[in-house]
């Protein structure tokens, strides 16, 4: 299954919950199954991640419906994969958990811009697929994410301790 | 205070713009201090996303979970450790079970790579599509091809064949410079009513292409002539896009002449 991955990484991003993006990610996956005849063009990858993006959105109005369901803190999401990796160093580990911070208290049309550019590698009409916003829309988000989570490392970079080494 | 070009700026470190723009970009970077300093700064931050940012793969258990799921809604039952089993083994010796989660498997990897047949086809349309995109249309803007042809000498592979067709309806807009295939194929853009067709040309690969094909509303067409593959591509109808490679075909065999 090519994407899987993918859509698996960008749900939990979405989502700031593994659990909750294997949930997106399942739903998803079934959708695109059965959408199948919905895939025109030639980008499958742009094609499942904009599906996973649909099936938050529902997730969300659904949560944001019923009262039972109080929704997550914004910056709720599980620490890193809990595994230690031997590799890795304290110090690094400190940055990760930093950086998956900062990253996760951005505001969604932020945080989804960035991941989709940087990480998966999308190019600006991809991502406007995904996203469903205009090129130029994707160009002015990209920039204020990238200035927003850029801004916000630095002010914690200058108020943090310095790191013993 | 950020500098008017910071949008572009941004869209040449993504590697969004073409050859020229993003040459005059790079002179303006040159004296404007502030695009300088922006430059770095997307250069860090996308480096420490991409080595610092916790991005696992999905779990196994996830993927196997959602292989039975999609094997199910395909209508097979599908027996236990499906998943296993066509990994590890070939389909054909896989009997019963084996065979039927190996079918199934197939149609769940077959639907998200319903593109692969034809990859060149897919870098064409992109391609095409990318053109397409404000101010990627066209490296040499000209309708001359006195100034078209020799420009492809110093950017491209190939020399292919390059007319105004004006009169006929096909307007020689300019040229540009494409990567696949592994070489740096010619592209000739030409304008027929509020249509844009770009018209391919690279050296034949052994395979080839289908003549007709369409992809998401696209029409692709392409001949051969002598080793070079010609390939239009176009939203403009079937006889548009023949009447134009029909004018080529034509202009190539003048030129062996």
């Amino acid at each position: 299954m090519p994407h899987l991955d993918a859509a698996y990484r960008f749900a939990r991003w979405l989502t700031r919950s593994s659990a909750d993006a294997e949930d997106i990610v399942q739903e998803a996956m079934l959708r695109a199954f059965r959408g199948f005849e919905g895939l025109r063009g030639t980008d499958a990858k742009g094609w499942l991640l904009a599906i996973v993006r649909n099936c938050h959105a529902t997730a969300l109005k659904q949560r944001l419906r019923s009262a039972a369901a109080p929704l997550p803190p914004e910056t709720q999401f599980d620490p890193p994969s809990s595994a230690p990796d031997p590799q890795a160093a304290s110090i690094d580990q400190d940055e990760r958990r930093r950086l998956d911070r900062l990253l996760a208290a951005l505001p969604q049309e932020h945080r989804e811009v960035l991941l989709l550019r940087e990480l998966e590698d999308m190019s600006y009409r991809e991502i406007a697929a995904v996203t469903q916003v205009p090129i130029g829309t994707v160009m002015s988000r990209l920039a204020r994410a990238r200035a927003a989570l850029r801004g916000k490392y630095l002010e914690e970079e200058a108020g943090a301790p310095r790191a013993v080494r | 205070m950020q500098c008017a070009e910071s949008l572009r700026l941004q869209a040449y470190f993504d590697g969004e713009l073409d050859a020229l723009a993003a040459a005059a970009i790079e002179r303006h970077a040159e004296h404007c201090d502030e695009c300088r300093t922006l430059l770095t700064e997307l250069e860090e931050t996308r480096t420490r996303l991409r080595r610092e940012l916790d991005y696992p793969p999905a779990p196994p258990t996830l993927r196997a979970r959602i292989t039975r799921l999609l094997n199910e809604e395909s209508g097979v039952r599908a027996p236990r450790h499906a998943a296993a089993a066509w990994r590890t083994r070939p389909f054909w010796l896989g009997a019963g079970g084996g065979l039927v989660s190996a079918c199934a498997a197939g149609v769940v990897l077959f639907f998200l790579s319903a593109a692969a047949p034809g990859p060149v086809l897919d870098d064409l349309l992109a391609a095409h599509q990318r053109s397409l995109m404000p101010a990627h249309l066209t490296d040499v803007i000209s309708s001359d091809h006195h100034t078209v042809k020799p420009w492809f000498a110093g950017h491209a592979d190939v020399s292919p064949v390059v007319a105004d067709f004006a009169p006929q309806g096909y307007r020689l807009v300019g040229g540009r410079a494409d990567y696949f295939e592994h070489q740096r194929a010619a592209v000739v853009v030409y304008q027929h009513g509020a249509h844009v067709i770009n018209v391919f040309s690279f050296v034949a690969g052994r395979r080839n292409l289908p003549q007709f094909a369409t992809r998401g509303g696209y029409h692709l067409l392409a001949w051969r002539v002598g080793d070079l593959e010609y390939c239009a591509v176009s939203d403009a109808g079937w006889d548009e896009l023949q009447g134009l490679a029909r004018l080529l075909r034509d202009l190539a065999a003048q030129e062996v002449r």
